[in-house]
């Protein structure tokens, strides 16, 4: 009797040994749940606000020292490196999952390399990284210090 | 031809395969188990895979035919990657364990075959050939090279099934038609001679059709003979986008004089 041997969500989150390309898969994965957690945890705790100003001080400050530590601004910087990741790697998709950008069919040569992961993709994927690193510069610069660059 | 024998069937050194084992009338879970095997240069990981088969445990179970990368038969995921076991060094590893392992998003038969089943009903329902409207065809379809171009690549699919293995829509979507599929419907639907869009249209457009590619670019780092079936998909999703503003045309090629009356002509 056969069995079943599906590799299961797990395997969403297992890029080792593949291409760049799986890698920003999990990540895209990752950070669309912790998105959606934090989203609904957002609401929620802005929705605070409507037991008066007490309880949304206190809910403001447990949130910046959650326990007596100062951890506020780590889970900012989270939030912020998790949303432009998911919007830039989010464009990135859009693009190239359009068709566009693609290359045409071609003639497979050896050493295989598949074009679609390289090429005008790739160009995305190494911009994705530069806007990655400067827009978290500014922003957790911002979120620690309150300086705007 | 001294020189380049030189070394020709010596040990180099012995690696231990780890190979995963399920036996279907034993109630058991598949397990690990290891074997040594003594590695000459030139060695692939099939051949490892026989000399266990040969010398120590002849129960070992793996599906091959022909060794030489044509027929997709061994495919397995070799050191956490979906590669053919005849085209994989042991020496360009490079590593003391090795680790095999059926494919996975396959059921599975026994220790490393699966069940492809899944792979051939896919194939099947993207109607994996030329759609024409005539009722009889006379002569050949014709074709410039250039457009031969358009498809050729994926007209090199041997059907191993690694892509589906590596693919992590695969591995939650069941009913998902996978790259393979995907890639064959979309070298039917390039190929000038055929008309068959609106008949795949709906497949490609379903639940489980195209739109559930994310792009994760793993069937096209794995394909063992360089396909790009994530580059087909992509370009299916255009098509298919482009489709809801301006119907893709499809002009079947025309069709070259007949045969036998040019036969006819010359002999008469
Ligand atoms: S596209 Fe490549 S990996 Fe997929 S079945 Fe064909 S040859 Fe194998
Ligand atoms: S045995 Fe035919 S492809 Fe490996």
């Amino acid at each position: 009797m056969a069995i079943e041997n599906k590799k299961g969500w797990i395997f969403w989150f297992n890029p080792l040994k593949y291409s760049s390309d799986k890698w920003l898969y999990a990540l895209h994965r990752l950070t669309g749940i912790a998105l959606g957690l934090y989203l609904m945890a957002h609401v929620f705790e802005t929705s605070r606000i409507l037991d008066g100003p007490i309880t949304w001080n206190s809910t403001m400050v447990f949130l910046d020292w959650p326990f007596g530590v100062h951890f506020g601004p780590y889970i900012l910087s989270g939030i912020l490196l998790a949303a432009t990741f998911h919007a830039l790697n989010g464009l990135r998709l859009t693009i190239t999952e359009s068709g566009l950008l693609m290359p045409k069919p071609y003639r497979i040569e050896y050493p295989y390399k598949a074009k679609s992961l390289r090429g005008w993709n790739m160009v995305l994927k190494i911009l994705l990284g530069i806007f990655m690193i400067i827009i978290s510069i500014f922003g957790i610069v911002y979120i620690f210090t309150g300086v705007i660059l | 031809m001294e020189l380049m024998l030189k070394g020709f069937g010596e040990v180099v050194k012995t690696v231990t395969l780890r190979v995963r084992r399920y036996d279907p009338e034993k109630k058991e879970l598949p397990k690990y188990m290891e074997y040594k095997v003594p590695v000459q240069r030139g060695m692939t990981v099939l051949d490892g895979i026989l000399y266990i088969k040969e010398h120590i445990d002849p129960s070992l179970a793996a599906r091959y035919s022909c060794r030489m990368g044509i027929c997709g038969s061994c495919a397995m995921i070799i050191n956490n990657r979906e590669r053919l076991a005849c085209q994989t060094q042991i020496l360009d590893l490079g590593k003391d364990l090795i680790k095999v392992d059926p494919m996975g998003n396959y059921d599975l038969v026994k220790d490393l075959v699966p069940d492809l089943t899944k792979l051939f009903r896919n194939h099947e329902s993207i109607k994996p050939y030329i759609i024409r409207q005539e009722e009889k065809v006379t002569g050949e379809f014709l074709q410039l090279p250039e457009e031969r171009e358009l498809y050729s690549m994926f007209t090199e699919c041997i059907m191993c099934g690694a892509c589906l293995s590596a693919c992590p829509t695969m591995a939650t979507d069941e009913l998902y038609l996978g790259p393979q599929a995907l890639a064959q419907s979309f070298r039917y639907i390039a190929d000038s001679r055929d008309i068959g869009f609106n008949e795949r249209l709906n497949l490609l457009d379903s639940k489980h059709g195209v739109w559930r590619c994310h792009f994760a670019g793993a069937c096209s780092d794995v394909c063992p003979k360089g396909i790009d079936p994530a580059l087909a998909i992509q370009l299916l999703k255009g098509m298919l986008a482009k489709n809801v503003f301006v119907k893709y045309q499809q002009k079947p090629a025309k069709i070259g004089p007949d045969r036998k009356s040019i036969l006819e002509t010359a002999q008469s």
